[in-house]
């Protein structure tokens, strides 16, 4: 699981590729420690190759929620495969965030 | 500025002096009434437009000085040398700020003046309340002013044509302003109305909500708020938890308001028995969904909206329900029909599907 941090113009993006799942979970949470640190700011997390999520996986997409909500900062995530948006939905959790993809992303 | 500067006697110039000596001390004082006046009204929840200080220049006491100076025996006897000036939104908060500011502090109430009080039956103008105060530590008085917005923005107005501009102006301009301030006065008693009349709907609605007489409640965005507090989905949110013993996210259901719309309910009785005659059917979607995987962790959203698919389904509304379903609450997109096929070939065998 590899996971890429850009920050641009006030954006901050997190690209996530590969598994999301308990066994990495604990490492992309370090890994994604930047983003939480700019919680105030736009933060993208990209999911363009990010092929499996896990409530492990869930669970740290929510940290940065709850963390960007505290900070008045705005999560989007972007391109999600369709397994990863049936999760989502099984879920509840496509309620919980702005789900975009490439085409119609701001 | 030299004492020269000013038309000033040898008595003046000594409040004057005595003035420039205190001035650090009226400025922390300012900033400690400003401070204990933010507090006392945040804590009583007393929401105003705006709280301003200020001290005095010397300028302006100069001023004031040149013009009757002879009035006062010392410093003391200035009592708007340090000035707040509270701006409410409503008339009633007028009188719920002079309160705070009585229990706050002492108030001189010889030299107070309520200038709401002072205009006859046929008369409009100045609108202010006027507090004369002390308190503990600091020897001189201070003023608070207290009124609303709309006499706040009277008064600026006034300001240029009133008793300070020293211009004489055409009775015709002074009639107009106070006509204008008649209209701003009912104005001000409109907003007030309107506001307790809104709070009056909130709590009968509130009221026939705990009653449970839902059938009488209309829906709205505060209705709908007022409902959800009593945790509609709750029982069923726990009942799918259950199934993996996942953990549930709390989120805003708020968004529900425009499907439960979309889908005719004019009142909470008709959402109240969507959900009655859906929580079984959702339970089975959710079960079939989540139960044979080891997703532990679901947001409160999950229970409304499988509440939410059952309905369409079950009434026929099909994948073009199920689509305008979804983007109704995540926005509309070609993803959602791809999501709405695949809901459709989840449920096909539900039990719920063949009843």
């Amino acid at each position: 699981m590899e996971v890429k941090i850009i920050e641009k113009d006030n954006v901050i993006t997190a690209l996530l590729k590969g598994r999301l799942d308990t066994s990495v979970s604990q490492d992309v949470a370090t890994q994604l420690q930047p983003v939480l640190d700019n919680a105030g700011k736009t933060i993208i997390l990209d999911c363009k190759e990010l092929s499996y999520i896990s409530s492990s996986g869930l669970r740290i997409f929510l940290t940065v929620r709850k963390a960007a909500a505290a900070n008045n900062g705005k999560v989007i995530v972007r391109d999600i495969n369709n397994e990863i948006r049936q999760v989502f939905m099984m879920t509840g959790f496509l309620n919980l965030f702005d789900v975009q993809e490439s085409s119609t992303a701001e | 500025m030299s004492d020269n500067t000013y038309q000033l006697d040898p008595h003046c110039q000594a409040i004057l002096q005595e003035y420039r000596e205190q001035l650090p001390r009226f400025q922390k004082a300012a900033m400690e009434i400003y401070e204990q006046l933010k507090k006392v009204l945040d804590a009583a929840c007393i929401v105003v437009a705006s709280i301003e200080y200020r001290v005095k220049s010397e300028q302006s006491l100069a001023g004031k000085l040149e013009l009757k100076g002879a009035k006062y025996a010392s410093l003391k006897d200035i009592t708007d040398i340090v000035g707040l000036r509270v701006i409410t939104f409503y008339s009633d908060d007028v009188d719920k700020v002079a309160s705070a500011v009585d229990r706050l502090f002492s108030v001189d109430w010889a030299n107070s003046v309520d200038k709401r009080k002072l205009h006859e039956i046929d008369s409009f103008g100045y609108m202010s309340l006027h507090y004369i105060c002390s308190m503990e530590g600091f020897p001189y008085r201070f003023e608070i002013q207290m009124r609303t917005v709309l006499q706040h923005a009277w008064a600026n107005m006034n300001h240029d044509t009133g008793y300070k501009s020293g211009v004489e102006v055409p009775k015709e301009y002074l009639r107009n302003l106070n006509r204008l301030a008649g209209m701003l006065e009912l104005a001000d008693e409109q907003f007030s109305r309107i506001r307790n009349e809104l709070t009056d709907y909130r709590r009968r609605v509130q009221a026939l909500v705990a009653s449970g007489n839902l059938d009488e409640v209309s829906l709205d965005g505060d209705t709908f708020r007022s409902y959800l507090r009593l945790g509609p989905f709750d029982a069923l949110n726990r009942r799918i938890a259950a199934v993996n013993q996942a953990e549930i996210q709390d989120v805003n259901l708020m968004p529900y308001l425009s499907v439960f719309k979309g889908m005719n309910c004019k009142t909470l009785g008709d959402i109240d028995r969507i959900i009655k005659d859906n929580a079984e059917a959702a339970y089975q979607i959710a079960t079939y969904q989540i139960g044979l995987t080891d997703l532990d962790i679901i947001s409160s959203s999950l229970g409304p909206q499988d509440v939410c698919i059952a309905a369409i389904l079950r009434s026929g509304g099909g994948k073009l329900g199920l689509k305008m379903l979804l983007d109704t609450l995540n926005g509309v997109s070609d993803s959602n029909e791809m999501m709405a096929d695949f809901l459709l070939e989840q449920t096909r065998d539900l039990p719920f599907m063949n009843q």
